[in-house]
């Protein structure tokens, strides 16, 4: 068994003592230490796996044992494939994983011991979810740690379970994503049919048309974990969960689940051409998209909610433009500054006890240090040069440019301006400009919290800097160069920062306001697309098929039910209990039984 | 004598019960169950070490006979277990008569499994029987008690009475008392006639309508480890003796009795559960889904191949352990609330093992997957469907949902109902082992029933009689026999493998 399992097995180790051993989980700190300390482990042996990893090319390091069976043949099998895309993202999940542990020791502080002890059990099944899905070998293990994640998406966003907003959210997500994986799952389906097995190499398709259709129904499935507009409803809901937890799934590793997987299958989406337009356009318009609604939030962690979608949006485009390793450095990148982000938010909300941005103001002074790596992930989000952001965005828009792909390079272009613009934002609002009442009681996070966020803001500040060795794991040759595509993103993104300082740093331009859009906004419009599609739609049929199911199929049923009732009740009278119709019926029963049969038999 | 080691173990059992219960044991007599169980348990191994093969013409010990004996012993032996408590609380002074007749009454089953004359068979037929009214009859001072039993002696008597008269018909048409001889007279009315009737009177043991009457008021009413013993192991031994009479090559029985068989396990099923749904008492409901049953036995004893037989005996062996827990833990509860449904109310939270155990059992009698039931109507099922009775395999399946709703009105007043009373029910050492032990079977059946389908297979394709017997003269100097017509020298242990006819057990 590679060493890579371990980062398996020690959460899933953790996970069981707290799931079975109820009094363990009770101790609230010292389930809470039990857990941090697997996954702080699991984040050091994914270093040291990523440290031997091959790069890409050379034959993977593969443990599998039989799991479905049939006739003696293997259908599929379950175990860990160790390779540059799957160590790579190993590293990713448990370091922000153990980072975001760390510092819910502190943001979750306050909550009940039993709920404390609840909260990271599930942390701990989230990490053997998510790196069983990292190190699957096959699709259909992939696709059961995509459900697990799920479920631990589902029980975190409703981990304030007494509030009904958390649990209509965590019924939201699981519904949202579940409609989209009945695309996957037809996929998975189509390609066990195809193929007849659940790889995504290694074999040739009998029939070439088919390839491009699975990928098409799992990139449906993608759509949904990775939030891609118009099935991007559920992740600012999801932000009903704490906030640690909005980092880890919802910002930086499980969303991006979605993006693993067109990575991870590779090779199914390569040659999908027609497919691969329609994904760089689909992720354009998400980002685009995605980056108005979140320049007219109010609320610190929907901002960043839409900001994850759009950059989610980012990731998916740039993989449509056929070359695979931008948008996964851009995957890689964004994880580290967006959980950076989310964290900072969530070290924000500690102090002021709101989510609201118009309710803060001036902590700069009061939160200096979290003030300070908010800017870092704020300027790596915004893509400011040198810091990692520009480097992923721009070998990204790189990729779509050399693609081809000039209407979404177009767009994302204007949304790598506007991206800087609402970060401005949020950052004027929430830390310069005059204190708020609230803002004045703003005490700093404690250690606890600071320091997984400074770990946290290396890799976003010079991740950058890795892009060649990243590229060279991958077997990409990667070089930067200054190009006029990069050129156009660094000056739209520092125009973006101008404006946006210039507006609500400095409160001029004033006359950059588009009311009338913004309230469009807020309204939600795909949201109430989504109803009007439920309410015109779907809930009429339902209302018919419900009819019938409750008057028909219902109706037999109960018929049936009552009939035999009826008919027990009739007759049970036959038995009078008297000994002598006991006696009569079976010398009865015994004549007949032999007349029968004698005439029977000289009959026939 | 070594082929007919088991009956003979039986009998030695008795004998040391009978005489353990002579010497004074400082007042208490419950060793007494104790070292039933353990006899009938050694019983129970022991046969897997008796070789095959015939003694005396009038008995054979093949794959069937050993089938058959372990299922009635395993019933005896986990009764005897349960009785312990029972027989201590309500009749402490008459423990060994009560175990007495339970191993005389064994005795007689272990002897009808394997018995191939008809002397034999019907001796043994009442042996097994005639202890059975007087254990019915324990409660002497309950009035139920006496009731149910004179009512099972009244009919048991009128049954017997019809099969020695059908058996006499077939003696007196076929001329010897050799079953194989019997089978292979050409049939006319008269053969017909007897054998009809000989059917009409096993149908009494196994409850079908309409010789069922007696069975709930005795299952109502009688000692509840008894009635678990009841319930199931008279069935196994009367399928035993009807295959016996019918199961030989080339005999004209099986299509004879097919058709009347038929009918009456429609009957049968259809009178068992529908008069199950109105039932509020536990032993009752339980009393009639077991005619029930019967009816799905039926079936299989009307197809009449190897691959039925194992079926039956399939069926049989789940049925012993579902029916056997279940009546166990009736007894563990009824002697507390009641046998009354409602009197059950909230038992998941009062005793949440003894209602977990009911439940399976339950689940089991229901046929759902994955208990030991769900297995044995499949396998029947599935043999009956090969064999093209179609519509009765939807029938059967029809009326099982129909058991599912009254076996579930148990379940939900267990689970969902309140409780009046939370305090949990005790149940005495023994009685839980039995208990544990049946559930296990029940979950163990049901888990892995791959082997014992096999085993199965095995034990129906070996009986004994299935091949045409050879009429020979008898050698001079042979032993005096019943009947005129030995058999020609019978095969030492005859090889045992599954015919390749019979379909393996499906999803392996």
């Amino acid at each position: 068994m590679p060493l890579a399992a371990l980062t398996i097995l020690l959460p899933l180790a953790s996970f069981a003592i707290l799931a079975v051993f109820w009094p363990i989980r009770h101790t609230g700190r010292p389930a809470a230490w039990l857990s941090t300390l697997t996954a702080v482990a699991s984040f050091v042996i994914a270093l040291l796996v990523l440290r031997d990893v091959a790069p890409m090319g050379a034959p993977p390091e593969l443990w599998t044992m039989p799991w479905l069976v049939h006739g003696g043949r293997v259908i599929a099998e379950v175990g860990f494939r160790v390779d540059a895309v799957s160590a790579s993202m190993l590293v990713v999940v448990t370091c922000v994983a153990a980072c975001v542990q760390v510092y819910s020791l502190g943001y979750m502080s306050h909550e009940p011991k039993p709920a404390l002890g609840r909260y990271y059990a599930w942390h701990s099944l989230f990490i053997v979810a998510m790196a069983g899905l990292v190190l699957a070998p096959n699709l259909l293990q992939l696709v059961a740690g995509w459900e697990l994640v799920g479920l631990c998406s589902y029980l975190l966003i409703g981990f304030y379970w007494a509030k009904p907003s958390a649990g209509k959210a965590a019924v939201k997500a699981v519904w949202v994503t579940r409609f989209a994986d009945i695309g996957l799952m037809c996929g998975l389906v189509l390609l066990y049919v195809e193929t007849g097995g659940f790889a995504w190499e290694g074999f040739s398709w009998a029939n070439p048309g088919a390839s491009e259709l699975v990928a098409a129904l799992l990139f449906l499935g993608v759509m949904g974990k990775s939030a891609q507009v118009p099935l991007h409803v559920w992740l600012p809901d999801a932000m009903e969960g704490p906030t640690p937890v909005s980092a880890l799934l919802h910002a930086a590793t499980m969303v991006a689940a979605g993006v693993f997987l067109v990575v991870r299958c590779w090779p199914l989406f390569e040659g999908a051409e027609t497919l691969l337009v329609a994904m760089s356009w689909i992720g354009a318009i998400t980002a685009l998209v995605a980056a108005i609604t979140a320049s007219v939030q109010t609320d610190i962690k929907k901002v960043l909610a839409y900001s994850t979608c759009s950059q989610l949006g980012y990731m998916v485009a740039g993989l449509g433009s056929g070359e695979m390793l931008g948008g996964y450095f851009h995957l890689t990148t964004h994880a580290f500054f967006k959980a950076l982000l989310f964290l900072g938010a969530g070290s924000v909300i500690h102090a002021v006890h709101s989510n609201e941005m118009g309710e803060m103001g001036g902590l700069r002074k009061k939160i200096p240090l979290t003030a300070a790596l908010f800017a870092i992930g704020t300027f790596a989000l915004a893509g400011f040069p040198g810091l990692s952001g520009f480097f992923s965005k721009d070998l990204l828009l790189e990729e779509v440019a050399h693609g081809g792909q000039w209407g979404p390079l177009a767009i994302l272009l204007f949304v790598a301006g506007l991206t800087p613009f609402y970060m401005m934002r949020v950052y004027c609002l929430v830390f310069l400009g005059e204190p708020s009442e609230k803002s004045n009681h703003a005490h700093e996070s404690p250690l606890v919290m600071l320091a997984p966020m400074a770990l946290l803001a290396i890799p976003a500040a010079v991740l950058g800097f890795g892009a060649g060795s990243f590229g060279e794991l991958l077997g990409h040759e990667y070089h930067f160069a200054v190009t006029p595509v990069g050129a156009a993103a660094t000056v739209a993104g520092l125009l973006g920062l101008g404006l946006g300082y210039a507006k609500f740093g400095m409160g001029q331009l004033a006359s950059l306001e588009l009311p009338g859009l913004a309230a469009f906004v807020r309204s939600g419009p795909i949201d109430n697309a989504w109803r009007l599609c439920w309410e015109r739609g779907l809930l009429p049929v339902a209302r018919n098929v419900g009819w019938f199911d409750r008057y028909v199929v219902d109706g037999l049923v109960n018929f049936s039910g009552w009939i035999t009732l009826e008919a027990g009740d009739r007759i049970r009278r036959l038995q009078t209990g008297s000994a002598h119709d006991y006696l009569y019926a079976a010398a009865l029963g015994a004549v007949l039984i032999a007349v029968a049969g004698v005439v029977g038999g000289v009959l026939a | 004598m070594a082929i007919l080691l088991v009956p003979l173990l039986v009998v030695a059992l008795a004998v040391i019960v009978l005489v353990a219960d002579l010497v004074p044991a400082g007042g208490t007599s419950r060793g007494l169950g104790a070292l039933t169980a353990i006899g009938l348990f050694a019983a129970f191994v022991a046969t897997w070490f008796v070789p095959s093969g015939v003694a005396y013409a009038a008995y054979s010990n093949d794959g069937f006979t050993e089938a058959v004996q372990r299922i009635v012993l395993a019933a005896g032996a986990l009764s005897a277990l349960a009785s312990i408590d029972h027989a201590d609380e309500h009749f402490p002074r008459r423990q060994g008569e009560y175990y007495l007749l339970l191993i005389t009454s064994i005795f007689g089953m272990t002897l009808l499994a394997g018995a191939r004359e008809l002397v034999t068979l019907l001796v043994a037929f009442e042996t097994m029987g005639i202890p059975q009214y007087v254990l019915a009859a324990m409660h002497k001072n309950r009035k139920t008690g006496i009731e149910g039993a004179v009512k099972l002696y009244l009919t048991g008597a009128i049954s017997a009475g019809i099969t020695m008269y059908g058996a006499s018909f077939l003696v007196g048409t076929a001329g010897s008392t050799q079953l194989a001889v019997i089978a292979a007279t050409p049939p006319d009315a008269m053969l017909a006639f007897g054998a009809l009737l000989v059917l009409a009177g096993m149908g009494f043991k196994l409850g079908v309508v309409p010789f069922h009457m007696w069975v709930p008021d005795v299952y109502q009413s009688a000692p509840a480890p008894f009635v678990a013993f009841l319930s199931v192991a008279p069935k196994a031994a009367a399928v035993a003796a009807l295959v016996r009479i019918a199961a030989h090559a080339g005999s004209s029985l099986p299509g004879l009795w097919a058709p009347v068989v038929i009918v009456l396990a429609v009957i049968t099923l259809t009178v068992g559960n529908l008069f199950a749904l109105p039932q509020t008492n536990v032993r009752r409901l339980l009393a009639w889904s077991g005619i029930g049953h019967a009816g799905f036995l039926l079936i299989a004893f009307a197809i009449g191949t190897a691959e039925a037989y194992a079926a039956a005996l399939f069926y049989l062996a789940t049925y012993v352990a579902g029916n056997t827990g279940a009546f166990f833990v009736s007894e563990a509860v009824g002697s507390k609330v009641g046998d009354e449904v409602s009197g059950w109310n909230g038992l998941a939270r009062r005793s949440p093992g003894l209602a977990l155990a009911m439940l399976l059992c339950l689940l089991s009698l229901g046929g759902i997957p994955f208990v030991a039931g769900f297995w044995g109507k499949l396998l029947l099922f599935r043999t009956t469907w090969n064999a093209g009775y179609h519509s009765l395999v939807v029938y059967g399946a029809l009326l099982s949902v129909v058991g599912l709703f009254y076996y579930l009105k148990v379940a939900r007043a267990m689970y969902v109902e309140p409780a009046v009373d939370p305090s949990p029910i005790p149940v005495g050492r023994p009685t839980m082992v039995a208990i544990v032990l049946a559930v296990a079977a029940v979950v163990g059946l049901g888990v892995a029933p791959g082997g014992f389908w096999d085993a199965a297979v095995q034990a129906g394709t070996g009986v004994e009689l299935l091949e045409r017997p050879q009429l020979a003269i008898p050698e001079a100097g042979s032993p005096a026999v019943l009947g005129d017509f030995p058999l020609r020298k019978e095969k030492g242990a005859r090889p045992r493998q599954a015919d390749p006819g019979v379909e393996g057990f499906p999803f392996k």
